[in-house]
């Protein structure tokens, strides 16, 4: 947190927060689902800050709460889901969660671009894609809504697609990796600030990962974008985040650069996340898979580590308390018991800024 | 279908997408005459299975008929040509003759000629009461449909709700209710009951047909229980299909990408719309043939002079000729809408047009 502090500068836009943050800034967010067992938090309490011009990278096992996560950034948690506390804000927005109606409808896709993993059909399938970007320009009030297809024309022609064909085709005519660039368009194409792409390698082979990956990249860069890429492979968070966030059970357990992260590894979750990982050379057998299993959202401690149970290092404070947020050095925090001890520093509350 | 290629753009290939046009179009077209031709095949089959059945009707009607004429004092020559006229054929024939002289018959639309309704052929029988059963099958169809997707629709987006489940329950209930039952139920309560329209014939008999407002609201008024009769059977088979498809359509991603993107709510709903409609065009085509067979019944407890009501009084009157016209042309109107409806489902869904080549 206080790498963030120290990279602020004095806000370029009227618009920013007001302590001139640029960017998404989820605080303190819990969503919950309504069952039949009572209300079950998915996410609680999650503290996240995608600035601009920074690739984040969200990992998890599925059950994470991550894709949750990532839907409550466009305040579309699918119902019985809800969020019951905390705030998404963006910079020039404001709190995505209290908007309604028209105001919500602007900012997805408008300021929010949300990419669909490539098995994922996000497309209309008896509309060609170019009467579907109509659509698109349409709803957002675009003066000129033909202007829209040039613009998806050069974004698609920067991606490696044949444009006028893309335009013309019907979703079943495309392969998985163009769905994939074509979602990517879907959301840039009204200048999205906040790129958030859902598992964007999943279903691709590894040619289109790798093109799908550097093409993000270079985008990003350009336009200065708010990136988060939400996945369970690390190898793509190496290889393309600048900063790693580790959820586990609806909990964000460590977070910081990516490099550090992996280096550095703090939480023993995250430990035990990367030891899982077989390395091309060497070993396959000195990959260790995780012991036990990801809690369901029923089973998930409500008091105490969430991890504890899975836990090689688990402590009897683990089961009463819950762990503090410490940092364990410069922009790198964890949740962890262990990393609290003498040597660590209680992380400081936020600064309000003004 | 070009494979994820790696980022650098594919060569224009205009005359490539023209090819691929002009396949597509040839494979629409093959796709077009095979269906009609597999029409044509099953209005033979039909034709041939009704000559087999009037000849295979005990008692030999055709015999029969030569006979009574013989009977009545007409000389067999005069007996014969008179058999001829009415059946197409004469039994004293090889039965390929016999066959061979209906088809031609047919070919030139000669069904025969009516025994009940002496002297009249049956072609011209069943084109004046043919208007009648398309007219209420036909608006019919479109009542139940625009209850039944409108009351799906709804039913399927507040399925947790009571109103989805009171929705699903008259589904359910009016689905399972024969034509028959239906039919006879609304003349009760509608004419008897409570008599708020009139019973019977097309219209009154006492205004004058013609473009006139008295005409037409006689009609009207005439038409809405037998119509009703047919809607409400059908209205459960399109409201239970149009839930499903509603349902399984709003759990696509698509809908999903489609609020994420900021789509207006009504864009949404005209997506979610078509897709779900889709589906609904194969119980088309199923609803058409049912609502024709339901004709039977219908208009017979209405009294209203269609095909249903000419094939039952044939029957009756064992006016064979008459009998097999009206069946025929009741198979080919069943085999000609769900050729329509074929058709349109190639028209409307891209992916079936895709496929065609």
């Amino acid at each position: 947190m206080r790498r963030r502090q120290s990279r602020d500068t004095a806000s370029e836009t009227a618009a920013g927060n007001e302590d001139g943050f640029e960017g998404l800034r989820v605080r303190d967010l819990t969503i919950v689902y309504g069952t039949e067992a009572g209300e079950l938090a998915a996410v609680r309490g999650v503290d996240l800050d995608l600035p601009a011009g920074t690739i984040t990278g969200l990992v998890g096992e599925s059950g994470s709460g991550k894709s949750t996560l990532a839907l409550a950034m466009l305040n579309a948690v699918p119902s019985p889901g809800r969020i019951t506390a905390g705030s998404v804000t963006m910079s020039g927005v404001g709190d995505i969660t209290r908007l309604r109606g028209r105001a919500l409808r602007q900012v997805r896709g408008g300021v929010l671009g949300y990419v669909f993993q490539a098995s994922q059909n996000s497309l209309n399938p008896l509309k060609r894609v170019g009467a579907q970007l109509l659509d698109l320009a349409r709803s957002h009030g675009v003066a000129q809504p033909r202007l829209i297809l040039g613009e998806a024309a050069k974004l698609c022609e920067r991606m490696g697609l044949d444009a006028t064909r893309v335009l013309s085709s019907y979703q079943h005519e495309l392969s998985g990796g163009m769905r994939q660039r074509v979602g990517i368009v879907f959301a840039l194409v009204l200048n999205a600030k906040v790129l958030i792409l859902d598992e964007p390698t999943t279903a691709l082979d590894m040619l289109s990962q790798a093109a799908v990956l550097e093409v993000v990249r270079e985008i990003h860069a350009e336009r200065r974008l708010a990136t988060v890429i939400i996945t369970h492979d690390i190898a793509v968070v190496a290889e393309m985040a600048d900063r790693m966030v580790v959820t586990y059970a609806g909990r964000v357990v460590e977070s910081g650069t990516a490099g550090d992260v992996l280096r550095y590894a703090a939480h023993p979750y995250t430990k035990a996340l990367l030891r899982s990982i077989p390395r091309i050379s060497g070993d396959i057998s000195a990959a260790e898979p995780l012991p036990g299993r990801p809690p369901d959202l029923a089973s998930i401690p409500t008091v105490g580590c969430v991890f504890r149970e899975r836990c090689p290092l688990a402590m009897p404070i683990c089961s009463d308390v819950d762990p503090a947020t410490v940092s364990v050095g410069p922009g790198h925090t964890t949740a962890c018991h262990l990393a609290a001890g003498p040597l660590a520093v209680p992380e400081q509350s936020e600064e309000v800024a003004g | 279908m070009v494979s994820a290629s790696p980022p650098i753009a594919e060569p224009q290939s205009t005359g490539r997408r023209a090819d691929a046009r002009k396949r597509r179009l040839i494979g629409v077209g093959r796709r077009l005459g095979a269906r009609i031709v597999a029409a044509l095949v099953m209005i033979w089959a039909v034709a041939t299975l009704t000559f087999f059945l009037v000849h295979a009707l005990p008692g030999n009607p055709v015999q029969v008929q030569y006979e009574t004429l013989l009977s009545h004092g007409v000389p067999p020559a005069q007996a014969l040509k008179e058999t001829r006229i009415i059946y197409g054929f004469v039994s004293h024939e090889p039965v390929v003759n016999q066959y061979g002289s209906y088809l031609w018959q047919l070919l030139h639309l000669n069904l025969g000629q009516s025994i009940s309704y002496s002297g009249v052929s049956v072609s011209h029988l069943v084109l004046a009461a043919a208007p009648w059963t398309v007219i209420l099958v036909l608006s019919g169809l479109v009542v139940s449909f625009l209850l039944g997707v409108l009351a799906g629709a709804v039913a399927a987006v507040r399925r947790t709700s009571k109103l989805g489940d009171l929705l699903s329950i008259s589904g359910s209930l009016l689905h399972g209710i024969p034509q028959f039952v239906m039919a006879v139920l609304l003349a009760y309560v509608f004419t008897t009951l409570l008599p708020v329209f009139p019973f019977g014939a097309p219209y009154d008999i006492t205004v004058i047909p013609g473009w006139n407002l008295a005409y037409i609201g006689s009609l009207v008024s005439h038409a809405v229980l037998p119509v009703f009769a047919y809607a409400l059977s059908s209205y459960g088979g399109w409201m239970l299909s149009m839930k499903s498809s509603v349902v399984s359509v709003l759990g696509d991603d698509f809908v999903l990408a489609a609020e994420l993107r900021g789509l207006k709510p009504l864009t949404q709903l005209r997506y979610v719309a078509r897709n779900a409609l889709l589906p609904l065009f194969t119980v088309f085509a199923l609803s058409i043939g049912f609502m024709f067979g339901g004709s039977i019944f219908i208009e017979d407890v209405f009294d209203y002079p269609g095909l249903g009501h000419l094939l039952l009084s044939s029957i009756s009157a064992r006016d064979y000729p008459l009998m097999s016209g009206t069946f025929l042309l009741i198979t080919v109107a069943v085999i000609l809408s769900n050729l329509l409806a074929d058709l349109l489902y190639t028209f409307i869904d891209p992916r079936v047009r895709g496929q065609a080549s």
